[in-house]
């Protein structure tokens, strides 16, 4: 074998394109004839619409139609996703309620303005403080039911545990609804061309893009190709395809013309979807020594109508982190008149970390212990909930060595005990835990008689490296150098590989490429032995070996490529499928990590900076350390933002009032440390025959906890809502 | 990075009403303009319905010269187009993105005349005959901008829609130089978001690209 390539770093492959403007998005694509769609959206949060007056708009310059709900095409409901324009209905403000059709986006713009409705005003739902009382259980979410009780023999309830415990903390903690706010706005480029159309939108899967297009669009998933291989950020939020795909895909085959809908940034806060917020309770219970007795969870976060919430904060955290011998969750939803809920990066454990990691740091306060050490003492070395072991687990490695490389025994152990100028300095950390997703996927792989290989699939990369994982690992299984290795993904076209999303990607497409390679090399070795022009005709193939790129025979050896040449051939390929078996039912898969932070507190006015962070993961086999660690310092980063910055604010009304890129704050250059990242190198191979597990979400996980446990050493103030901001630390100063 | 012109660009040729009626398809876009004789389905219904019949004025348009990358285009253009939306939708030039459309970002990020300006904030008709400089003109025929380099080195992006407003303000830093400290890079760099947050590593390599010299 050549050098291994997987766990070297690599420069991205997209790089080049996405460094000088040639990576095309989806609305970078334009079409002969092309028309472009603006969005009306509503002024209320809840309501009917009454009646629409388009009479200006239709007369406008320029305009080609005016869909609303009195006049739109049909769009078919799907499960799950809103139909636009399909009834008069307003459950949010925002809510995309006509689309206007120009041939300029100017002229679509300035007519849209002038639409004008009436609707019949109701309350909205808005805050989740104020609807707590209309909370109800969430329906059963993977076979796990809403309430989850596991107690002790002979003891009678959690809250008997939690009497009974030496020592408890108990504390309510809530986190404020977020947008993805990628940078790429939500968008879409639709053609309709003799029955078939071409979608071009940023998607975390295509294949599930044309499902979902085929049943709004009431088509057949042949009638739908789509092509996105660039995608301008997702983290959740374009998962499934919102409004403005479904509604350019409609006006294109009503008009019979390419149509180009890009919704404004203000539209891609309201008009789409959201992380919601959520009311949280921690209780813990301990012995003296620090040894958890009991743990309660309660959560609350906002639902789409049906009560199915995405943000499960209890159930994805407390269920899994810690070993405790008595254990309740309960997860609650209420529907609220907000943009809908839906995943967003670490879906549950962003927010429930929170809470579960900001309580352990209270108990360690409480016992007067080390934060590291009380985590070390409570680590479950079998899953809570499954009782399954774990496939690897090295947290008390990351615990161990982060606190080593970040310098933790320098910590102060009495809040303002470091001042340095006027700020004060502290140190907090938390845990990161993440599951492991994998789905079946198909990989094709070729080898050409260039000299080349291709690896492709119907993957996405969002920007989390997928564009180079393909070659890498390709190339790792085929011995060759990456350069010489062609990757293409993003169309849907190409095999079936799944959406990405719950950080499936490198474990799900990884041991499909393995497999492809696999048999394009087998398909290889057939032909030579195979083909009168080979040199090889007539041998068994078990005489012949591949390695690095060469075929060697009883007496000879070749390169693939001379030898697909002497056998007429522009090349071979083959199709590789990997799918999970039943090791979920011996093993859990979750990633780990160890976070540490330190922050600067103003001791006048309060701010407060993140001067370090420190991430140490456990996440099996890297296979690119570049952009993993990218990936890691991105959701680190994701966490301080959540701590310090986001936060979309509804008013009374319901209207989101800070739905642009000034006002829903997400942290600039300037707002951001030093970020490092140290991965640990134990490829867990139980999970998947590459090794790796994922990583795309672990960094945000706790991140937002050691930063307020951070607070709490500098300062001695305890914040438990997120994001924290100024005031609340000024009101602790004093 | 202010996108007000320097300098007040020489007038443009500024017509009334009838001006785009009078250019020509190629410069234009075909179909760009409703003719009066053509009826919209849904200007056929609002008539039907007995709506005021006669559809509206259209806004002035105005032919501008852009030199964009060094090539020179004649477009005529509706005087509420900004420079991006022209750049994209008319010229073809799409490195420049799309990210918020009021400033807020940094996404459409170009030069003019030598100068950053964001060109969601720029109108077409303000860029008359100015140069304009976008993430596709950085390169050196083949060779890229050592800023571009810099970038992929340092894996100075992810998702890659911020990059080339990002590049864009980095060249403008390290061609005017010096970049300075670090802090100094990540002020300099505050008005171009990276929701993938490869800040770290942009610093990293405006740093590395400052230091390996101004010129490619």
């Amino acid at each position: 074998m050549a050098e291994p390539v997987v766990g070297r770093p690599h420069n991205r492959v997209d790089g080049p394109l996405k460094v000088s403007g040639r990576a095309a998005y989806g609305a970078d694509h334009s079409y002969p004839r092309l028309v472009h769609g603006y969005a009306v959206t509503s002024t209320i949060a809840h309501g009917v619409i009454r009646a629409m007056d388009t009479s200006t708009a239709e007369r406008s310059p320029g305009v080609i139609a005016v869909y609303t709900p009195f006049n739109a095409f049909t769009i078919h409901p799907v499960e799950g996703l809103r139909a636009p324009l399909q009834d008069t209905a307003v459950a949010h403000h925002g809510q995309i309620v006509a689309l206007v059709v120009a041939e300029s986006f100017e002229q679509a713009r300035a007519a849209a303005f002038t639409v004008e409705v009436d609707y019949d005003e109701r309350r909205p739902a808005v805050s989740l403080a104020e609807e707590e009382g209309n909370a109800r259980p969430i329906p059963p979410v993977m076979g796990i039911p809403p309430v989850v009780t596991r107690l002790a023999d002979g003891v009678p309830s959690i809250t008997a545990a939690l009497a009974d415990s030496h020592i408890t903390v108990s504390a309510a903690y809530t986190t404020a609804p977020q947008a993805h706010a990628a940078m790429e706005p939500y968008s879409a480029v639709v053609t309709w061309d003799d029955g078939r159309f071409t979608v071009h939108n940023g998607t975390q899967g295509v294949g599930l893009q044309v499902q979902t297009l085929a049943q709004a669009l009431g088509v057949t998933t042949d009638d739908i190709h789509a092509v996105n291989p660039f995608v301008g950020g997702s983290f959740g939020g374009k998962y499934r395809p919102n409004a403005e795909v479904q509604l350019a895909a409609a006006a294109a085959r009503a008009l019979r013309r390419p149509v180009k809908v890009v919704l404004t940034r203000e539209q891609s806060f309201t008009g789409t979807v959201i992380r919601s917020g959520t009311r949280q309770r921690v209780s813990l219970g301990a012995a003296a020594d620090g040894t958890l007795t009991a743990l309660s969870h309660r959560a609350l976060a906002g639902a789409v109508a049906d009560r199915e919430s995405a943000e499960l904060s209890a159930q994805r955290t407390s269920l899994a982190w810690y070993a405790v011998p008595n254990l309740e969750v309960r997860q609650t939803s209420v529907p609220l008149n907000t943009p809908d809920p839906t995943i967003m990066r670490a879906p549950g454990e962003a927010s429930g970390s929170f809470a579960l990691e900001s309580a352990m740091d209270e108990l360690a306060v409480a016992l007067r212990m080390d934060p590291v050490r009380l985590r070390i003492k409570n680590n479950a070395t079998v899953h809570p909930y499954s009782g399954l072991p774990f496939s690897g687990k090295h947290l008390v490695e990351c615990y161990r060595l982060g606190a080593e490389r970040f310098g933790w025994r320098r910590r102060g152990t009495r809040p303002r005990s470091r001042l340095d100028g006027e700020w004060y300095t502290g140190m907090g950390m938390a845990t990161s835990v993440y599951p492991g997703f994998r789905n079946p996927a198909t990989v094709k792989v070729g080898l050409r008689a260039d000299g080349t290989a291709l690896v492709s699939c119907d993957t996405a990369d969002l920007g989390t490296g997928m564009w180079t994982v393909l070659p890498v690992v390709a190339a790792h299984s085929l011995g060759l150098p990456v350069r010489r290795v062609e990757p293409r993904l993003g169309d849907s076209e190409l095999s079936p590989a799944g959406s990405v999303g719950g950080s499936c990607g490198v474990v799900t497409v990884g041991p499909a490429i393995m497999a492809a390679a696999h048999n394009a090399v087998a398909a290889l070795l057939s032909l030579a032995v195979g083909e009168p022009s080979s040199p090889f005709h007539g041998l068994d193939p078990a005489d012949l070996r591949y390695d690095s790129g060469r075929v060697s025979g009883p007496g000879r050896s070749m390169d693939f490529d001379d030898l697909l040449e002497a056998m007429g051939r522009s090349g071979v390929e083959a199709l590789g499928t990997a799918a999970p078996g039943d090791e979920s039912e011996r093993y859990v898969f979750d990633s780990f990590g160890a976070q540490f932070v330190e922050v600067r507190v103003n001791r006048w006015t309060g701010e407060i900076r993140v001067s370090r962070a420190l991430g140490v993961m456990d996440a099996g086999r890297i296979v690119n350390p570049k952009t993993a660690r990218s990936q890691i310092v991105g959701g680190m980063i994701w966490g301080i933002s959540a701590a310090l910055h986001e936060g979309l604010h509804l008013d009374a009304s319901g209207h989101l009032v800070n739905a642009d890129l000034a006002n829903y704050l997400i942290p600039v250059n300037a707002d951001v440390p030093e970020v490092d990242v140290h991965f640990l190198d134990h490829p867990d191979t139980r999970f998947n025959p590459l090794g790796s597990r994922g990583i795309g979400e672990l960094g945000i996980v706790g991140t937002a906890a050691a930063v307020a446990n951070a607070v709490h050493n500098a300062t001695g103030i305890r914040l438990r809502e997120l994001p924290m901001t100024l005031e609340h630390v000024l009101a602790g100063l004093d | 990075m202010s996108p007000e012109p320097e300098r007040p660009p020489r007038p443009a040729r500024v017509s009334r009403r009838g001006f785009i009626g009078r250019t020509t398809a190629a410069s234009l876009g075909a179909g760009a303009l409703p003719r009066p004789d053509q009826a919209t389905a849904a200007a056929a219904a609002a008539a039907a319905a007995g709506a005021p019949g006669q559809p509206l004025p259209g806004p002035p348009g105005t032919e501008v010269t852009l030199r964009v990358n060094g090539a020179e285009h004649r477009v005529g253009v509706d005087n509420r187009a900004t420079l991006l939306d022209t750049l994209r939708e008319r010229l073809r030039i799409t490195g420049p993105k799309k990210g918020c459309d009021r400033g807020q970002c940094g996404a459409c990020t170009v030069h003019i005349d030598g100068r950053t300006a964001l060109s969601c904030l720029t109108l077409a008709v303000a860029a008359h005959e100015r140069e304009v400089t976008t993430v596709e003109g950085l390169a050196d025929g083949d060779v890229p901008h050592p800023v571009q380099r810099a970038f992929i080195k340092a894996d100075a992006f992810q998702c890659g829609f911020c990059t080339p407003g990002q590049i864009m303000s980095a060249v403008a830093l390290v061609e005017h130089g010096p970049v300075g400290s670090d802090d100094a890079i990540r002020e300099f760099m505050s008005g171009n978001l990276c929701r993938c947050a490869a800040y770290p590593h942009i610093v990293r390599a405006v740093r590395q690209a400052g230091s390996t010299g101004r010129k490619r």
